[in-house]
Parts: C-alpha cells; structure tokens; sequence
C-alpha cells in the first residue's frame, strides 16, 4: 500500500499552482532587493523617508529601511512576499476542507477508507509543504542576492527571517483549514484566514504608532512574526507563537471536523 | 445470520426539519434490495450515515455488524458506494482518479480491474474528469463503487444519465456482484430498474418505511388492468357480475357497434373473474401483468396525503 495517498494527490493536483507562486515570489524578490544599493546610503532616499509622516514610515515597518537587513524585511519578507504567501496560504488552507465540501467532491473521498483525522492530516501536511518549498525559494534566492546587492546578511537572519515568514504563512493556512473544518464554508474559511492576517497586520501598524497601543503587538502574529526584526537579529521567542497557533489549529480542526456532518 | 445492514429506529434532524423519522431496516446478506421513494423521502440521507458521512440524531446502525461511526475506514474499505449527486471536477484522467480511490481503500494495483470494468462499461480512462459528460462521469462513479469488490454495494440513483445498453452492463455487474454474494442497496425513482435489478423493495416516505418486501409480491399486489370484450346483447349481464366482484374497481363499457368492450381495474380475485366469465359468452379477454409502477405511484400518493392530512 502506497503511503498517504490524499498528500500525495494534493500535491500533484497543485504543482503547476505552486510554480506560478514561486514565480510571483522570485519577481518580487529579484526586483526588489538588487535595487537596495541605490537606496542604502542614498542621501536622496533617506531625505525621501524622512519627509514621510512618521505614522506611516512606522506603519510600513520602514524604520530600518537603511540596513540591508532592514530593507529585506521591509519590502519582501514583511510586505510583498508577506502578502503573496498569505494569500497562498488562504486559498489553500480554504480549498483544504471547506472547498472541496462546498464544491461536492468531498462526501467521495470520505467514503473510502480514510478517516477524518487522516484527511485533514495529510492535506494540512500537503499545505505545509508547499509553504515551505516557497519559503526556501524566497530565502534561497535571498542568498543568492545578498552579495551582489549589498545587503549585508548573516546566514541565521536569512534563517530566522525565513521561520518567521513560513511561521505566519502556516499559521494563516492552518486557520483555514479550522474553519472549513469546524464550519465547511469556503467564504467562511477564507475570512477567518486571510481576516486574522490582516488584523494581525493592522494590530501591528497601529502598536507602532504610540505607547498606548503598543499592547496591540502581543495579539499580532504579524508582530510575533517580525517585531523583532529577525533578518537583523535573529530567532526571537515570540516567533514559536505562531507555530503553536498553527498545531492548535489543526488539532482543533480535526476535533471539529470528526464529529459534524458532511455536506449538509 | 448478522444483516448485510441493519438500522433500528433510525432518526436524522436537521433543526426542525427531519429527515428520517425511526427508519427501521434490514437487508440479509447477497440480496438486491431497492430502496424507492419520492424525492425527499430520505432515500440519500439513510445511505449517507451508512458510510458515515453523516451521523444519525438517535438510534442505530450496523453496516457488516459494524457501527459505520466506530469502525471508520477499516468498514468504509468494505463498502463501494455511488453518491446521488456525483460531482466529479478533477482535471486529471479517469484512470488516476480511479486509482487514487483505490489507494484511499489501500488497493495498489487495481489497475486491471479498472481497466476490465471501464471495458464493459464503455468508459475511457485516458480523458480528463471534467471534460467527461454526465453519463461518463456516472461510468467513474460506477467503478470507484465496484472496483474493490465490497461485500456490500451503496449505490443512489446508479443508472441516472446512463443509456440503455449501458444500464444493461450495469444490470450484469448487479447479478455478477450477487453471484459472489456481495449485498447490493440501490435506491432509484426508475421502478422499472428496481424491477430488473431487486429481490426486495423498501418503500421509504416521509422519513419512514411505507413497505418492505419482494418485488414479486409488490408486483402480486398490483392491480392489474383488464379488457373483455363482449357481444352487445350480453353486456348488461356480465356487467352486473363483474361489479359484484370485490376486486374490482374504475369499471367502464364501452361500445363498438355489434360488441361492447368492457374496462377495469382487478386488484384480487383473479379466479372470481374467471368464473363470472365463464357464464357469458366471450369474444375477447385481455388481464395485464400487474404493473410494479402503479403500486408504487399509490404509495407515493398515499404519502402525498398523509404529508397534506397530517401535517405538524
């Protein structure tokens, strides 16, 4: 007997979908961090940065956009690349459960021999693949870069960087994996995934902007992810979070989804 | 001997809606059992939480002396089943699809069996899923449910889309699948294939089991239409008799020059025809077969009723 056939069966069904992300994410990163050394230390670029109201240089994380590590995390790892695997990780961890029960496909593959707990395992087994395969791309190509384009990275921020990006990832895909399983609604899915990513996003923005709200980032995995600043200094305790929230999720996913009806 | 299936008081709610209300059944094992009934009646919803898909509100199940919910995969492994609403998207061919099912039920090479049943079935397995027509689609649908060779076949409304010469295969795949003892439930609103493809027949309405028994009693139980023809003279006569008969009912005359051609319905009393008949002279005397259809089509009427007459 061939082992985990429903893993197996996601990721040939996607392998041309996580191309096309790799590819979106290799022109982010390719267009984006050669273009540091014209920044860096440009008087101009930094005359440019500080003219900006500081509320919205805090909001987009810019504050240490004059480092090469600063830089990286503030275009790709805490913005474009951010966004590009969080929509990823919606539409996945949505499609997981919740899109294959809504489009009617699923009632089929529940009738043969596998169980409940199996399937959500193996498909969130699948997700957290794929998200790991674009994570190494992003930070392989970050390497790659580093050199050429001056920015100047230490091999455990590349690291860190990358933990932190794949922990936020995976944590959003897991989140729609428990919707679809606790609710079996794509749309439902969807907004509880891409809605604690965005939130998270914007706890962050705000908690930057004063001391009163500064107590926005301990609910942010945005913040838990990137506050602080893993491309610079490395693993920070607070990135484990995410991870936590992601088994969670799965767990209470598969307690969910055991129990209720399908496709109803 | 433990039931292929076996359902004890079984109820589904959805809400305030319900679904099934204390369905009781049992199919012996290697038996054809039809499971007919108007749309709605719980046909899908009692084949569903045979596979576990969805659990029952109270009551219980045993599918191979098994409780669907506490033996999971290893019972679902001994099931093939067809779902009434078979949607199929994947972009994928018909022969990987096949073959991933038969991975989920643990089978590694299943590939000759796919490929013998697709064979009868007029089905190719190069072509993608979703480029497939609802009849082909229904031809995947088919051998997923008997590729493994269960012991127990579920299948809902298995013929739908199908054309005739394929429902044939498909009939020839139901009597092999018995010859090897295997216990098929088919649920179906096309009584004619219940008639050439069962041994019994649940009625379900309203949640509820109307009747359960052979098609051949079912059948037995019909009316059945009959046309004689009589001489003019002798239609007053005979038409006196056959109205005294108890079995008898939508009487009519009607007539046709020197004859009179008279109509009805017999529902029992063949032998009392017969003798009334033999008093008068006959020109011509026709007794249908009984009709399986009409007799089912008056439970679904009778349900009709009930559902106005009585409802909560």
């Amino acid at each position: 007997m061939s082992a985990l056939p429903l893993m197996r069966r996601t990721l040939a069904d996607s392998w041309r979908g996580l191309i096309g992300w790799a590819l979106g994410l290799a022109a982010v990163t390719g267009l984006y961090l050669p273009l540091f050394p014209s920044f860096g230390g440009n008087s101009e670029f930094l005359a440019i940065i500080e003219s900006l109201p500081p509320e919205l240089v805090s909001a987009l994380n810019y504050d240490q956009i004059t480092s090469g590590a600063g830089y990286t995390q503030g275009t790709v790892y805490g913005l474009l690349g951010f966004v590009l695997l969080t929509i990823a990780a919606t539409s996945w961890g949505a499609a997981a459960i919740a899109g294959d029960e809504e489009r009617g496909t699923l009632e089929l593959t529940l009738a043969h021999g596998v169980s409940r707990t199996q399937l959500v395992l193996e498909r969130a087994a699948a997700i957290t693949l794929k998200l790991a395969i674009l994570v190494i791309w992003v930070s392989l190509l970050a390497t790659i870069l580093n050199g050429p384009s001056e920015l100047g990275l230490e091999a455990d921020g590349i690291v860190a960087g990358g933990l932190a990006l794949f922990g936020t990832a995976l944590s959003t895909a897991m989140i729609g994996i428990l919707a679809g399983g606790v609710m079996g609604r794509r749309a439902i899915a969807v907004g509880a995934a891409a809605g604690v990513a965005v939130a998270g996003y914007a706890a962050n923005a705000l908690g930057n902007q004063s001391e009163e709200l500064r107590w926005l980032h301990a609910v942010s995995p945005y913040h838990w992810a990137f506050g602080a600043n893993p491309l610079a200094d490395g693993l920070d305790a607070a990135i484990g979070l995410l991870y936590l929230v992601a088994i969670a999720a799965v767990v209470i996913a598969v307690l969910a989804f055991r129990r209720r009806d399908v496709g109803v | 001997m433990t039931a292929a299936i076996e359902a004890t008081a079984l109820t589904k709610r959805y809400g305030r809606r319900t679904a099934l209300h204390g369905v009781d059944l049992r199919v012996e094992p290697g038996r054809v059992v039809g499971l007919i009934g108007p749309n709605g009646a719980g046909k899908t919803t009692t084949m569903r939480i045979l596979l576990d898909i969805i659990r029952p509100t109270s009551g219980t199940v045993r599918v191979l002396g098994d409780d669907p919910r506490e033996a999971g995969p290893r019972l679902r492994r001994r099931i093939g089943y067809l779902p009434g609403e078979l949607i199929m998207d994947s972009r994928i061919t018909a022969g990987r699809l096949l073959t991933h099912y038969a991975a989920l039920n643990g089978e590694a090479n299943a590939a000759p069996r796919i490929g013998e049943l697709a064979d009868r079935l007029g089905l190719d397995l190069r072509r993608p899923v979703t480029a497939l027509s609802k009849g082909n689609k229904q031809k995947v649908g088919l051998v997923q449910a008997f590729a493994h060779r269960p012991d127990v076949l579920i299948l809902d409304e298995p013929t739908s889309g199908l054309d005739p010469l394929v429902q044939q295969a498909f009939l020839s795949l139901v009597r092999e699948a018995t010859d090897e003892g295997q216990t098929v439930l088919l649920s179906s609103h096309v009584i004619s294939e219940i008639d050439q493809a069962a041994d019994d027949v649940l009625i379900l309405r309203n949640g509820r089991i109307a009747q359960v028994s052979t098609v051949a009693e079912v059948r037995a139980a019909a009316d059945r239409d009959v046309r004689v023809t009589v001489r003019a003279v002798d239609a007053a006569a005979l038409t006196g008799h056959l109205e005294r008969l108890p079995g008898m009912s939508a009487l009519s005359t009607q007539h046709a020059g020197e004859t009179v051609v008279l109509r009805g319905r017999l529902s029992t009393g063949l032998d009392e025809l017969v003798s009334a008949l033999a008093a008068q002279p006959v020109l011509d005397l026709v007794v249908a077969e009984p009709d399986l259809e009409r007799a089912v089509l008056s439970f679904y009427s009778d349900a009709a009723t009930e559902q106005t007459g009585g409802a909560q």
